[in-house]
């Protein structure tokens, strides 16, 4: 696990239909201390998924840098996993195998790889379902395995983009609780991407409230853990909390 | 009165759940005894139109002559090498303009050109340039089955979400691995369609060009049947098309397609 930080990060593109200049992000400094988790949180059409791909290196960044241990991100790479929101499971692959993908393209064997897919699996309670194809299982357990998928390749920083926004409340709560579980285990470095400022605050040490492309202010929460929704509905603090978020994104 | 059909009719059921090739043999039923009728009221007269028996009998013949086997072999070893160069030219090219925009507008125009030349319409420069033999054939089928196996196969490349491809880089494929990992498996299904349509056109032009250019073969064998005037073998021939491109279909193409696209979830049942 390494640190992540962000300079002065712009993306500008040309929008040739309307013939005019965008900029979906504007001169973001941002900086992520090893084993950390920040939640970003915005309406959406605020820059913050395009932050996310240009971090994960999906998309050129127009300017400013991005260092992840002090190395500039140059593409994608597997020091910087990602979750999706749409799952982006590979169909084809048995959920072991969907696990076990990132070691197997850095060349461990397989039984080596199997074994840590299998721990990984056991981490998010999905041993049961290991032989069986995405396609197979319900919306909450496919997100899992993206979870520990992305783990599971052990990556400097784990990147997730609104990776619960698609799966029912109930199941989106329990996979929260799950993921501060799992978060508190392995303590990788993480940026969560979200417009749920509920969420954004449960999970996180810190908010970034975000609004047209520039990072509005950040929040500490210093909520203990674990956090557990039965305790945290009923907590004063988180309740202020979110509402000083809400405001502040709302305002914007 | 009611209960007898469904009786007949529940016996039916666990007939064809115990051996399903009796539930697609059964609705050719009604056609062949619809056949039989007609012949045996003689409508017709028996030299065009000659009966069920008369064609079972004469694959008798012809299977102890050892014409039809020979014949068969000849036409299913075609057919096997037309599509498999068709395949392995077709997969790698559709791949190829799938992936890259540039290979896209260089190939694509040129492929629609050459794809509205129909297969038959080159056999006369074929004929003359290869003369009559296996070449002429196998080119035919190769241009037969290669355009729906390479429109396909781009079409599959096309469609593989976005994000499956950042999900393999960022777990930290090459792009070299990308191909066997996520293109090939992700354009599956439609490299299949495309295997079937190339195949079923495949067979169906290497028929026409046995009759045109053959000198065995199951085309070749009806158009001879037809100097001799033997209605008898013209039919058994299109008979044994429509059942060996079933059992292509049914036996081979039907189960890949259940074991990969189906099962991902990639093609709705």
């Amino acid at each position: 696990m390494k640190d992540l930080v962000i300079r002065n990060l712009s993306k500008t593109y040309f929008d040739a239909y309307a013939g005019t200049q965008v900029t979906a992000v504007r001169d973001i400094s941002l900086s992520v201390a090893e084993g950390d988790f920040i939640s970003i949180v915005g309406p959406s059409g605020c820059g913050k998924s395009t932050i996310l791909n240009m971090i994960a290196g999906f998309i050129p960044h127009s300017s400013g840098e991005i260092l992840v241990g002090g190395k500039p991100v140059k593409g994608p790479g597997r020091d910087r996993g990602v979750v999706f929101q749409s799952f982006a499971l590979f169909p084809w692959r048995t959920v072991l195998e969907n696990v076990a993908f990132g070691p197997k393209m850095r060349g461990v064997g397989r039984a080596e790889r199997e074994k840590i897919a299998h721990e990984y699996l056991a981490l998010a309670k999905l041993s049961e379902a290991a032989g069986r194809y995405p396609n197979e299982l319900s919306g909450g357990m496919q997100q899992r395995v993206g979870v520990v998928r992305a783990l599971a390749n052990e990556p400097d920083v784990l990147l997730m983009d609104e990776p619960f926004a698609s799966v029912d409340a109930q199941t989106r709560m329990t996979l929260q609780e799950e993921l501060t579980r799992i978060w508190e285990a392995k303590r990788p470095t993480v940026i969560f991407i979200t417009h749920d400022v509920a969420e954004a605050v449960f999970l996180a040490n810190r908010v970034v409230a975000l609004s047209k492309g520039r990072v509005l202010d950040e929040i500490a929460v210093d909520l203990p853990r674990p956090r557990v929704w039965d305790e945290l509905n009923e907590d004063d603090r988180f309740k202020s909390m979110t509402g000083r978020v809400l405001q502040l994104v709302r305002s914007a | 009165m009611t209960e007898f059909p469904l009786k007949l009719w529940g016996h039916y059921v666990r007939l064809t759940a115990r051996w399903p090739s009796i539930g697609s043999l059964a609705p050719f039923l009604p056609v062949i005894a619809a056949w039989w009728i007609v012949t045996e009221l003689q409508i017709f007269p028996r030299v065009f139109l000659p009966g069920p028996g008369e064609v079972v009998r004469s694959f008798g013949s012809l299977v102890y002559t050892g014409i039809l086997p020979e014949y068969l072999q000849d036409s299913l070893v075609r057919l096997v090498v037309g599509a498999f160069w068709g395949v392995a030219i077709g997969v790698p090219l559709g791949i190829l303009i799938g992936l890259s925009p540039r290979a896209h507008s260089a190939l694509w125009p040129p492929l629609l050109f050459f794809q509205a030349i129909g297969d038959i319409a080159w056999l006369p420069i074929l004929v003359i340039w290869f003369g009559y033999g296996l070449v002429t054939v196998t080119v035919v089928i190769v241009y037969t089955v290669i355009f729906p196996v390479i429109i396909n196969t781009v079409l599959g490349v096309r469609s593989i979400p976005i994000t499956l491809h950042r999900a393999a880089l960022s777990l930290g494929a090459s792009r070299a691995r990308m191909i066997w990992e996520v293109i090939l498996p992700g354009a599956l299904p439609n490299i299949m369609t495309g295997m079937r349509n190339g195949l079923g056109y495949g067979w169906r032009a290497l028929i026409a060009t046995e009759i045109i250019v053959g000198t065995s073969g199951i085309g070749f064998m009806m158009f001879d049947a037809r100097r001799a005037g033997s209605v008898v073998e013209i039919l058994l021939g299109m008979i044994i098309l429509g059942i060996l491109w079933y059992i292509v279909d049914s036996w081979i193409l039907a189960p890949v397609e259940r074991a990969t696209g189906q099962r991902w979830g990639l093609v709705t049942r």
